[in-house]
């Protein structure tokens, strides 16, 4: 009881170290021309309350102590990001105005060309960056990667992923031809926790989910991992080989950052840069992203995030076509 | 045990049950407003609770939870305008109610409903919550599939003058559900290129459209002068003899609500649905059906606070959310470093039945506010249209924009309220084109994915056992008046 009167003490002390930093920022406001001068909008495709939204809010914590300005989430949910797309092409590009890009965003582009292109996006800074584990059930007959992929080669696999044309289509699109397996069949759900429960089921084959999706279900044995699509090994997961180990070249990641439109200053877009990443650097969004299985090394500046934005572009321009979901 | 006694121990602590309270009453009001629902606000509230640690940030968030569900319905009897989705059930007969001058006793009853209906709930939860979640792993798509269907199969017996029209009304609310993205094969469909509509047709916005707005054009082309007779008998709220008549489809309403939260596919709403279904069906005064029936705001309300408890056996236990809400606390758990799963039950029993317990204690504070604040609500129908209908109007604006800041939204609530309007006109009832909108997108949905995950061969089902007996039940629920006629004929015709 004593325990839990002692929290909110402490969240009060949290209050006025961040008043504090909010009191002391002018001084290095006016140094900087005053950037940011108004409300900076964070513009989300996410309603409130879904995932995108909620690492916004999870950022916005501690953004307006490190830029001495009020922070705000814009959600334009309309056309899977096209809304929020149009909306941040018709602010002035003068980086008051940030979108919280994902995946989504650039399949929507892609499907779209009236809509403002992935070019005409600044990358800005990465928020989260989600592997994505290949899982079976626990009595699957797959009991390695090799079963699995000997088995894909003779039919095609059942996987569990979200709607036909979204980003887990891609992704399994991209791990099927690189492991030279016949094309899957998608098995479309509403969201990872369904993917998850028709996994043990035993509806589907496999799918490829974020671990903190399937968090409970790998903890209880329910699913096994075969092949992690990370870069390099995950440390929850040491003994799960990532693909390129197994020779197959795809990776696979749920991706979150924020991006300025085309023309914003480049001084403007540094100051955002390291700002964000200062902010994102803070106990409160360094906890969020422990608690839901993600490493502190999802935050990372505008150069890697760009190019992992640019191979995704590749990757989903190429899947949609192979799908027959791109126009013209 | 000493989990279990850990747990209860919250009910003395002052700031804990101070944080139920406040949730309560936060959870009341914004379920009474439209546009702001439990989750909006919960969502909101996510990164404040962050210094509260977990056991009083879980219990404000499960507060607010538990009470939107019920201050959803005092909107909805009150002006026809469900505060929060899931009271779009309690509309039907619970404003008719109001209109008889009955308002105390819809909101009297609604109370009592909502409090069996969550206390039920979380009883289910404490005993059962391990062993319910894993039934949730025996539900694919091809048993959801079966209970859409099931859920379907009622359309043509809810509503307005005629099966007949009921069916038409159904049907276009089918034809709406079809509009935007399709999952199975990533086309949009019906929706000319507007983004505003490639997600589909809001739920919401119909809704307060169909109810309120429909409602208000009715008052309108009334003539002036034909004003609501002021009832001195309003705030009457529901004694010993009410209760009783209403026991039965409050029990129905529990075991409907809690079987479809537990689903971790379908919410409260579903729930509340279903539940009008059934308590019609084993309702002893079918023909208070439409015109105002009790027990038609009981067993619905009964439903959707049961879908509380019900939902949170999904989220707890297997770390899946069974609603829009409660993946939103399961954000909030996670954020506190609580890992929801299995083990839950026997790393952190502690945590897990002061959660039960504060829902206990929520379900407990919003009956007793409920029925004391039920004579002060109930005056609403005391106020005159002039003034009462103007003001519903731009709450219903602002509820229709409210979820995704969208003037799209705003048109087809206006577009739904003509229609709403339409209907009442022409003896149609909104209830089923409601039914055909929730269940049409996922009877079609699960139908394709049965199928793909059947290699397109219909028989597939045969090997499904769980949807076989609901396909059974539904083909029984169809066939029994037929049966049941052909019975009392023979008897009659042998005496």
């Amino acid at each position: 009881m004593t325990g839990s009167m002692k929290l909110p003490r402490r969240g009060l002390l949290i209050g006025a170290a961040a008043v504090g930093s909010v009191l002391s920022a002018p001084a290095k406001v006016r140094s900087q021309a005053a950037f940011p001068s108004r409300i900076v909008e964070i513009v989300t495709h996410a309603g409130v309350g879904g995932g995108t939204d909620i690492t916004a809010r999870m950022m916005m914590v501690q953004a307006p102590a490190v830029f001495g300005q009020e922070f705000t989430v814009v959600n334009r949910t309309a056309g899977s990001g096209a809304q929020a797309l149009q909306y941040v092409a018709s602010k002035p590009a003068d980086g008051h105005t940030i979108i919280l890009m994902t995946q989504t965003h650039i399949l929507t582009q892609l499907r779209n060309p009236s809509l403002p292109q992935f070019a005409d996006f600044i990358p800005v800074a990465r928020a989260t960056a989600d592997p994505h584990l290949v899982l079976v059930r626990r009595d699957s007959p797959f009991r390695t990667p090799a079963d699995l992929i000997n088995a894909g080669k003779e039919r095609s696999l059942r996987f569990g992923g979200t709607h036909v044309g979204g980003t887990d289509h891609v992704v399994i699109f991209a791990f099927g031809r690189a492991s030279g397996i016949q094309r899957p069949t998608l098995v479309p759900f509403r969201g990872g926790g369904e993917v998850v429960i028709n996994v043990v089921g035993g509806n589907v084959d496999t799918a490829v989910v974020n671990p903190g999706e399937a968090e409970a279900q790998l903890r209880a044995g329910e699913v096994r991992p075969l092949i992690s699509l990370a870069e390099t090994r995950l440390e929850a997961f040491a003994d799960v080989p990532t693909a390129k180990e197994l020779g197959i070249d795809a990776t696979g990641y749920t991706l979150r950052g924020f991006c300025v439109f085309k023309g914003t200053p480049d001084d403007r877009v540094a100051r955002l840069e390291s700002g964000l990443i200062e902010a994102m650097s803070g106990q409160v969004y360094r906890t969020y992203l422990q608690n839901t299985g993600q490493m502190p090394e999802s935050v990372t500046g505008r150069e890697a995030w760009g190019a992992q934005l640019t191979q995704f572009n590749r990757d989903g321009r190429e899947a949609l076509q192979a799908l027959g979901l791109l126009r013209g | 045990m000493e989990g279990f006694l850990g747990g209860l121990a919250i009910l003395i602590d002052p700031y804990v049950m101070l944080m139920v309270l406040l949730g309560t009453v936060l959870g009341i009001f914004v379920g009474a407003l439209p546009g702001i629902s439990g989750s909006t606000t919960i969502a909101l509230l996510l990164p404040m609770t962050i210094a509260m640690g977990p056991i009083p940030a879980i219990c404000f968030l499960g507060a607010i939870y538990c009470a939107a569900n019920f201050g959803g319905s005092i909107t909805a009897i009150m002006v026809n305008a469900p505060g929060d989705p899931s009271a779009s059930a309690t509309a039907l007969e619970g404003f008719k109610m109001a209109e008889k001058g009955q308002a105390g006793l819809a909101l009297g009853i609604s109370a009592i409903a909502s409090a069996i209906g969550g206390i039920v709930s979380v009883f289910v939860l404490i005993v059962a919550a391990p062993l319910l979640a894993r039934a949730a792993y025996s539900f694919g798509p091809p048993e959801y599939f079966a209970i859409a269907l099931f859920g379907l199969s009622m359309c043509a017996a809810i509503g307005g003058d005629s099966p007949l029209k009921n069916l038409i009304a159904a049907v276009l609310g089918l034809l709406i559900a079809t509009v935007g993205m399709d999952l199975t094969t990533g086309i949009e469909r019906f929706s000319f290129g507007i983004y505003e509509l490639s997600d589909g047709i809001g739920f919401v916005p119909v809704l307060i459209g169909l109810f309120a707005v429909g409602e208000m054009l009715d008052q309108a082309a009334k003539r002036v002068g034909k004003a609501q007779i002021i009832h001195l008998d309003a705030a009457r709220v529901p004694g010993w003899a009410e209760f009783k008549k209403c026991n039965r489809s409050i029990w129905v309403g529990s075991a409907v609500g809690t079987f479809i939260g537990v689903l971790p596919a379908l919410g409260a709403t579903t729930a509340a649905l279903i539940g009008y279904n059934e308590t019609r069906r084993w309702s002893k005064y079918k023909h208070e059906f439409g015109k105002g029936s009790i027990e038609g705001v009981a067993g619905p309300e009964a439903a959707n606070n049961a879908a509380v408890g019900g939902s949170m056996v999904p989220t707890l236990a297997l770390g899946i959310p069974g609603s829009a809400t409660t993946a939103i606390i399961l954000a909030g758990l996670i954020v506190q470093g609580v890992r929801p799963g299995p083990h839950l039950f026997t790393e952190q029993p502690t945590l897990l039945y002061a959660v039960f317990a504060s829902m206990l204690a929520a379900n407990l504070f919003y009956l007793v506010m409920g029925l004391s604040m039920a004579k002060l609500f109930a005056r609403i129908s005391l106020i005159p249209p002039a003034i009462l209908w103007p003001s519903v109007f731009v709450l219903s604006v602002i509820g229709a924009y409210g979820p995704n800041q969208s003037m799209g939204d705003v048109l087809v609530m206006l577009v739904a309220g003509v229609v709403g309007f339409l209907f009442r006109r022409t003896g149609f009832s909104p209830a089923p084109l409601i039914m055909g909108l929730v269940l049409g997108a996922m009877v079609e949905e699960t139908l394709k994915q049965s199928l793909i995950i059947f290699d397109d061969d219909l028989a597939g089902f045969l090997g499904r056992p769980i949807a076989l007996t609901l396909f059974a039940l539904t083909i029984t629920g169809l066939l029994w008046p037929m049966v049941s006629r052909l019975l009392r004929g023979g008897r009659a015709a042998r005496a």
